[in-house]
């Protein structure tokens, strides 16, 4: 069931906020089951098969933390044991899902045969929730997790507002919540969670989705080798970038909305990524849940074996500003683009995506390497933020777009063609509608090479417009968790110490002018949802 | 050495890691509030801490840490190798 559906707005979601506070107010263990079975029912609308294949495996996790808990301190090697094979048997469910077909199409290239993604026997939010199930089993073993019942890891891993395409949340910040909710009717959960909902559905069917039929054909014609037109090209690049990023920022404030109803706070995922000044804070931004898990359990684990090892051999280890370079590229580096490439396969089994977290951890290298060379370069810290934070920005807004092509082109050979057309191989053309028009102007473009081509000038204007004003909200306005600072609507999150002037405009209270507004935001987004159409993460 | 004695060579190394010279941790300092402390540089500061007081924590540890307290305290508490 999507989140955007009619279904899910009238029917499912009142049904199970409502029978949750109902049966909450009588007994909370009543609510908390009732929520459970609830996101089974959402789990299996899709595919009832998928509840098939989830339920042995939330099974089989359960029974290995059990045994986890039990042999824990006594035991540390047999622990060890159960937690790799815990592991193992996560990535291996994955594996099968995610990845086989993808090893097979891979050999299939070889033979000329066109590869085909996976997506038709994934189960939903399988990638999700095997990182979450990981990191229950890790906590376990390291003694983070204190008191579990079947009962409590079901509702931990099924809860539907996150169920699918996350936040990834981590057992010790759900479970107190959850013991601690008080599962009945809370006007400011569901005034929060409604507003928080809303404007997440007008992100993803008024901002996100009319992207999508403008940038379609120009990937359609990458694709099939038909070189771009600078214009277009940048079109292609800059409208799927704000695409999915209004579809992610959409999902996630109805997430940390959806679990409002239910007295539950989310930890962020999604905080203005591309108002970010270099690539590392861009991370820290974008789909954050996750980079706190790679960093978490893979890079952080690696990096300190890796560091303790090449300490113990005697080499230097790294030591800021003087490191040197072998310690850089294999302490930093190298745990860093791995890192990445786990990402790249994490976001999906394909060439483009692998790709795509390597460009991304060499991007991350990069801009860890200048850190430690910059003071070198320019001692005075204060002078070189404010004097580099906008080149900062503009290095870091180029980086994520033109790496956004690779997540949304089919093919690499399809993203070069975009690349080589965004810096002008393919030439710079206007639509001869549009040429007709300007003028004088007309002459000074023809001189430097411009010219007029028969493509349709009333799409280039809806994109160039909608691709300005999408522009605009995601790089100058405060996001949902600043509006909603006071109530804070992700876990941690607390309002500016001196907030701007147009955060302190657009700050959320529960007035009529605000509900007025948000009624017509709501009432905008439902009126839109015509075409129904899934959240770019939920493939993942 | 002191509770003063350890924050000041904490803030030392954060210092020689984000090459800023002006930090000064407290036992309440979280990493939110040094700027540029990122989940990346953390793990470095974390080892780098290691090797200058012969100390190796947990790796659930390093992960749980609430604030720069928490890390004093482990650092006295643990075995020296």
């Amino acid at each position: 069931m999507l989140f955007n559906s009619y279904s899910f707005i009238f029917g499912f979601l009142p049904t199970v906020v409502i029978g949750f506070y109902i049966l909450g107010a009588r007994r909370r263990e009543w609510g908390l089951a009732w929520l459970t079975a609830a996101s089974l029912l959402f789990y299996a609308w899709w595919r009832p098969i998928n509840v098939l294949l989830i339920a042995p495996s939330i099974l089989i996790n359960y029974g290995l933390a059990r045994a986890l808990e039990k042999t824990g301190e006594a035991r540390p090697a047999f622990a060890r044991t159960i937690l790799i094979a815990g592991i193992v048997f996560n990535l291996c469910f994955l594996g099968y899902f995610k990845y086989l077909n993808f090893a097979a199409s891979a050999m299939n290239d070889a033979f000329g045969t066109g590869f085909v993604l996976t997506q038709l026997i994934l189960p939903l939010g399988i990638s999700f929730i095997t990182f979450q199930k990981i990191a229950f089993l890790v906590d376990v073993q390291a003694g983070r997790v204190s008191r579990f019942s079947l009962a409590d890891y079901g509702l931990f891993v099924l809860f539907f507002p996150q169920l699918i395409a996350g936040p990834i949340v981590h057992y010790r910040e759900m479970m107190p919540q959850f013991r601690a909710a008080p599962c009945r009717y809370d006007p400011e959960n569901v005034a929060v969670g409604i507003s928080l909902f809303f404007f997440g559905l007008a992100k993803k069917v008024i901002l996100a989705d009319p992207m999508s039929p403008l940038v379609a054909p120009l990937y359609a014609r990458a694709a099939a080798g038909g070189g771009q037109s600078m214009i277009d090209a940048w079109i292609a690049a800059l409208g799927f970038t704000l695409q999915i990023y209004f579809d992610f920022s959409g999902y996630s404030d109805m997430a940390l909305g959806l679990a409002r109803f239910f007295g539950i706070k989310l930890p962020v995922n999604f905080n203005s990524p591309l108002q970010a000044t270099s690539i590392i804070d861009f991370w820290l931004r974008w789909h954050v849940s996750l980079t706190r898990f790679l960093t978490a359990y893979i890079y952080n684990p690696m990096t300190l074996s890796l560091t303790r090892k090449r300490m113990a051999a005697g080499k230097p280890i790294f030591g800021g500003r003087n490191t040197s370079l072998p310690a850089f590229l294999s302490l930093l580096a190298m745990p860093t683009i791995l890192t990445m490439l786990v990402s790249g396969l994490w976001h999906g089994a394909g060439y483009t995506y692998i790709v795509w977290g390597l460009l991304h951890g060499v991007l991350l290298c990069i801009n860890h390497g200048w850190r430690l060379a910059r003071p070198r370069i320019w001692p005075d810290t204060k002078r070189y933020n404010v004097r580099m934070a906008p080149v900062g920005f503009i290095l870091t807004f180029l980086s994520v777009v033109a790496a956004m092509v690779m997540f949304r082109a089919p093919t690499l050979s399809a993203t070069l063609m975009l690349w080589k057309g965004m810096i002008g191989v393919y030439g710079v053309t206007v639509p001869a509608a549009v040429f007709s028009q300007l003028g004088e102007l007309a002459g000074w473009l023809s001189a430097v090479g411009v010219q007029p081509a028969w493509t349709s000038g009333s799409m280039l204007l809806t994109s160039t417009v909608r691709i300005g004003c999408l522009l605009v909200i995601a790089l100058a306005m405060p996001n949902t968790l600043r509006i909603l600072a006071a109530f804070e609507p992700a876990l941690g999150v607390k309002p500016d110490r001196t907030p701007s002037r147009l955060v302190q405009v657009l700050t959320w209270v529960p007035d009529t002018a605000w509900a007025v507004g948000l009624a017509f935001v709501a009432l905008a987004g439902m009126l839109s949802l015509g075409q129904l159409s899934e959240f770019l993460y939920w493939q993942f | 050495m002191t509770e003063q004695e350890y924050l000041a060579a904490l803030s030392q190394i954060l210092s020689d890691i984000l090459g800023d010279d002006s930090i000064a941790l407290t036992m309440d300092t979280v990493r939110e509030d040094v700027g540029g402390w990122d989940s990346f540089s953390y793990i470095n500061f974390i080892v780098a801490v290691e090797a200058e007081f012969g100390v190796k924590f947990r790796i659930a540890d390093v992960e749980s840490f609430p604030n720069v307290g928490a890390i004093v305290k482990a650092i006295t508490a643990a075995p020296r190798r």
